[in-house]
C-alpha cells in the first residue's frame, strides 16, 4: 500500500458547498497559503449540490436585516439559537451570492434585474449547474484537490489537530495530510435511521446519501464538544420520492390539507402562524393528523394553474429531477390533484437544524488548529446553500490567520500507523478472514436500533427514556463488532467507513436525547415522558464531549444569550 | 433499477480511465469493465437519482429510470444539453407515451474526457 505525504497550509476536509467556498476565499486572501481539498467524492459533483438547486433559501430579500433574520430563524427554531453564529451568517449572504453568481451562476430576475424573491428569505436559481460552478473556482483560486480520498480520522498532537488521514478508493493509496490549520465541511449524516425506502430504492432520500457524518465522528472521536445532536431534522417532504416541499409551498402557496380537506395547519396551529408556522411544527402537525387517522396529508396545490405547474416541474428539474419522472410515471397532475406528502427519516443536518462542532463566532470549534463550516457545524440552523458558503469564508479567514501564526507539527510515526491499521482493518479482514460482516449488515443493524428504540418513523419519532436506554445498551455492542466487518475492495471499505462513522454519530445522538429533558422541537425530537416546552431549566445548549481514551460521552449545558431583542416566539 | 447504461452507445469516452460519469457520480458508483471498456452500476440500490451522470455523457448513453416500485414502465426523463451549453431542454414522456418539453437556462462547463488520479497506481489493493 502506497502511503502519499502532503503538506499544506490549509487542509479543508470535504469539497462541498462550505468547502469550495472556503477554499477560494483562502487563496484570495492569503495568497502565500496553499490550500489543498481532502474530498470523498469529485468536487465537480459532490455532496449536496450534485443534483442541483433551485433556489438559495437564505438571503436578505428587500427590506430584511441580519436582525430580522436572526429574529425569524430564532422563532423558526423554537427560541434557542446562536444568535451570533446566525448574525455573522447572515451579514454574508450577499457577499457569497454575488461572488458565485459573478462566476456564472444564473440567478432569476425581474425585468428591472432584481432578484426574484420566493417567500421571505428565498431567491430563484437555475442551479443545475451550481456545483460544477463552484468547484471550478475553488480549482482556478490554485487549490490542490485530492478526488476520491475518503478521510478517515485526524491527526491530533499535543490536542492540537494537524492534519487528518485518508485513503484513495480508487487506488488505496493512504493520504497523510499534514495541515498547519484544518477546516472541516463533510455535511451532515443520513442513513442513521431506517430510509423511507427500501431495496433498490433506499437512496432515495432527500438528504446526500453519501453524507454519513464523517466530520462529526472524526470530532467525536477526537474529543470535540458537539451541540444540539438532539434537534434532528425530520422533514416534510413529497411521498415516495422525498423530495423538498419548499419549491411548492412557497413556489406556489400551497396549504397542507389532511385527508378531510382540513386545512389543520391554519386551524390547529393558527396561534404559531399556521402554514408558518416553526419548521419543526410543519412536521408534527401533518404527523398528528397520520397518526390521528386523518392522513393521507397532502399540499393543496388544485389552485395552480396549468402554467404554474409547468413552472414548478420546471423548478425541481434544477434540483431534483426525479420528482418530474414520478409524476409522469404515476399519471399525477398538481394542477388537478394535491401533492401528498411524508416526513424523512431523521437526518443530522447542521445546515437545516443545528447538529454539530460547538463553535466560536470564527468557527473555531473546541480542537485547536480546527474550523467547522456548512451542515458539519452546529448552533446555527437555516444556513442552507448561501449559510454554508458564508460559513466557509468566516472559517477560511480564520484558518488563515492561525496558518500564518502557526508551523507544521511533527507527526509521531505511529500515530500515522495506528490509523492506518484501523483504516485498511475491513480489507485485511476480507483477506485473511472472508467470513464476516458487510458494511451494509451493519448498516441495517443500526438503522434498526435507531428505528425502533431511538424514535424512527414507525414510532411517529416519539421518544422516551426507557426506549433511549435500549437504544443505548444496543448501541454500545456495535464499536466490538468493527473489527469483524470486511471489505471486498475499496469501494466497499468506504461504505465500511461509513457505517463505522454513522455508529459514533448514533451514539452521540441518543446521548443527547436522553439528556434534554423536554420537548423544544415537537416532532424533531418528542419527548412522551417530558411532553412540554421548559425554558426554565432548558433554555441553553445541550453538549456533548467523548472522552478520547475511556471512550465516555461527558454531558453539558451552554447558555444561551440572546442578543437581538424581541419576542424569542415571534417572527418579527 | 435508477440508471441504466446503454452498452450499445457508450464509447467508453475513446479509452478513458476516470470518464466523465465516473467522476460526477457523489456516490462512486460507476465503474469501467475492465473487459469490454464499458461503464457498469455497482449497485442500483446506492443510486441517489440525482442524474449528474446522465447529464455528462456525451453520447447519451445512460438513462435514468424510477425504481419500479415509485413509477410505472416506461415514462422517461432524457435530459439534452444544448451545443451552445447555456440551455437543457428535459423531454418527459409519460406512460402513454406522450411527450413534453422543457428548457431551462443553465451553464454547463466543459468537462475532460479523462482525468488523472493523485497517489501512485497500486500492485494489488489488498494489503
Ligand atoms: C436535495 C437537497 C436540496 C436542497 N435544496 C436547497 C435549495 O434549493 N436551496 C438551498 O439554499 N439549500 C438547499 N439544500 C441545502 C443545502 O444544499 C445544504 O445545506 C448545503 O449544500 C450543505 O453544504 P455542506 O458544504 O455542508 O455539505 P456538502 O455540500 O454536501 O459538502 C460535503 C462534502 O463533503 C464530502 N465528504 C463527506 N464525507 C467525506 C469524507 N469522509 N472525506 C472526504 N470528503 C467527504 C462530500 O462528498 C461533499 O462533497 C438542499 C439540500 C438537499 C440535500
Ligand atoms: S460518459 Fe458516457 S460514453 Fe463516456 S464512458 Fe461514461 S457512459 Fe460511456
Ligand atoms: S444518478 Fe447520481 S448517484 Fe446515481 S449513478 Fe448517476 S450520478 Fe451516481
Amino acid at each position: 500500500m502506497e502511503q502519499n505525504i502532503i503538506e499544506t497550509d490549509i487542509l479543508i476536509i470535504g469539497g462541498g458547498t462550505a468547502g469550495c467556498l472556503a477554499a477560494v476565499e483562502v487563496r484570495e486572501r492569503f495568497p502565500n497559503l496553499s490550500v489543498t481539498i481532502m474530498e470523498k467524492a469529485h468536487i465537480d459533483r459532490s455532496g449536496c449540490l450534485a443534483g442541483g438547486m433551485n433556489a438559495i433559501n437564505a438571503y436578505l430579500n428587500p427590506g430584511e436585516t441580519p436582525e430580522s433574520f436572526v429574529k425569524y430563524v430564532r422563532f423558526d427554531s423554537c427560541g434557542l439559537i446562536r444568535e451570533d453564529l446566525v448574525l455573522s451568517m447572515s451579514e454574508l449572504f450577499e457577499y457569497c451570492v454575488k461572488k458565485v453568481e459573478k462566476w456564472g451562476l444564473p440567478i432569476l430576475c425581474d425585468e428591472k434585474g432584481n432578484y426574484i424573491p420566493r417567500g421571505r428569505w428565498n431567491i430563484k436559481i437555475n442551479g443545475e449547474s451550481l456545483k460544477p460552478i463552484i468547484a471550478k473556482a475553488a480549482k482556478n483560486a490554485g487549490t490542490k484537490v485530492l478526488n476520491w480520498v475518503v478521510a478517515s480520522n485526524y491527526l491530533v498532537v499535543d490536542g492540537r489537530v494537524v492534519g487528518a488521514v485518508g485513503f484513495s478508493v480508487r487506488n488505496g493509496n493512504m493520504f497523510v495530510v499534514k495541515a498547519k490549520a484544518t477546516i472541516i465541511a463533510t455535511g451532515g449524516a443520513a442513513g442513521v435511521y431506517k430510509p423511507n425506502n427500501a431495496h433498490d430504492a433506499q437512496h432515495k432520500t432527500w438528504y446526500c446519501p453519501y453524507n454519513t457524518g464523517a466530520g462529526y465522528a472524526m470530532g467525536i472521536r477526537a474529543g470535540a464538544e458537539m451541540t444540539s445532536f438532539e434537534m434532528r431534522y425530520i422533514g416534510l417532504r413529497v411521498k415516495d420520492t422525498i423530495a423538498p416541499t419548499g419549491t411548492i409551498a412557497l413556489g406556489v402557496g400551497a396549504p397542507q390539507i389532511n385527508s378531510k380537506g382540513e386545512k389543520f395547519m391554519a386551524t390547529k396551529y393558527a396561534h404559531i402562524g399556521g402554514d408558518g408556522a416553526p419548521t419543526p411544527y410543519r412536521s408534527h402537525g401533518p404527523l398528528q393528523e397520520i397518526k390521528e387517522g386523518r392522513g393521507p396529508v397532502y399540499l393543496d396545490t388544485r389552485h395552480i394553474t396549468s402554467q404554474q405547474a409547468r413552472d414548478l416541474k420546471s423548478a425541481f428539474l434544477d434540483m431534483y429531477p426525479s420528482m418530474v419522472l414520478y409524476w409522469a410515471a404515476n399519471e399525477i397532475d398538481p394542477s388537478k390533484e394535491p401533492v401528498e406528502v411524508q416526513t424523512t427519516e431523521p437526518y443530522i443536518v447542521g445546515g437545516h437544524t443545528q447538529s454539530g462542532y460547538w463553535v466560536d463566532v470564527n468557527r473555531k470549534t473546541t480542537l485547536e488548529g480546527l474550523y467547522a463550516a456548512g451542515d458539519v457545524a452546529g448552533g446555527a440552523p437555516y444556513k442552507f446553500v448561501s449559510g454554508c458558503w458564508a460559513e466557509g469564508v468566516i472559517a477560511a479567514k480564520q484558518a488563515g490567520e492561525y496558518a500564518q501564526k502557526n508551523d507544521f507539527t511533527e507527526i509521531p510515526a505511529s500515530l500515522v500507523h495506528k490509523e492506518q491499521d484501523r483504516a485498511f482493518a475491513p480489507l485485511l479482514s476480507f483477506t485473511n478472514k472472508k467470513d464476516g460482516i458487510k458494511a451494509y449488515d451493519m448498516e441495517v443493524r443500526l438503522q434498526k436500533i435507531m428505528e425502533e428504540y431511538a424514535g424512527g418513523a414507525a414510532t411517529y419519532y416519539e421518544i422516551n427514556e426507557e426506549r433511549l436506554l435500549v437504544a443505548r445498551r444496543r448501541l454500545a455492542t456495535l464499536p466490538d463488532q468493527f473489527k469483524h466487518i470486511i471489505a471486498e475492495d475499496l469501494h466497499e471499505l468506504m461504505k465500511a467507513h461509513e457505517v463505522i462513522d454513522r455508529v459514533y454519530v448514533a451514539q452521540t445522538l441518543v446521548e443527547h436525547m436522553l439528556y434534554r429533558k423536554e420537548t423544544r422541537w415537537p416532532g424533531y425530537c418528542t419527548r412522551t415522558d417530558y411532553t412540554e416546552r421548559d425554558d426554565e431549566k432548558w433554555l441553553n445548549f445541550v453538549n456533548s464531549r467523548r472522552d478520547p481514551d475511556t471512550g465516555n460521552i461527558e454531558m453539558l449545558t451552554r447558555p444561551y444569550v440572546q442578543i437581538v431583542p424581541g419576542d424569542r416566539y415571534k417572527p418579527r | 433499477m435508477p440508471v441504466i447504461i446503454h452498452a450499445d452507445k457508450c464509447n467508453g469516452c475513446h479509452g478513458s480511465n476516470n470518464p466523465p460519469c465516473i467522476r460526477m457520480c457523489p456516490g462512486d458508483l460507476l465503474m469501467k469493465d475492465s473487459k469490454t471498456g464499458k461503464i457498469l452500476m455497482r449497485d442500483p440500490a446506492e443510486c441517489w437519482d440525482c442524474l449528474p451522470c446522465v447529464k455528462v455523457c456525451p453520447q447519451e448513453a445512460i438513462e435514468f429510470r424510477l425504481s419500479y416500485q415509485l413509477g410505472f414502465h416506461t415514462a422517461r426523463l432524457l435530459p439534452h444539453i444544448h451545443d451552445t451549453r447555456d440551455f437543457i431542454t428535459w423531454e418527459l414522456i409519460d406512460t402513454k407515451g406522450d411527450i413534453d418539453k422543457f428548457t431551462i437556462r443553465t451553464k454547463i462547463l466543459p468537462v475532460e474526457l479523462d482525468e488523472k488520479v493523485e497517489g501512485v497506481a497500486p500492485v494489488d489493493f489488498s494489503i
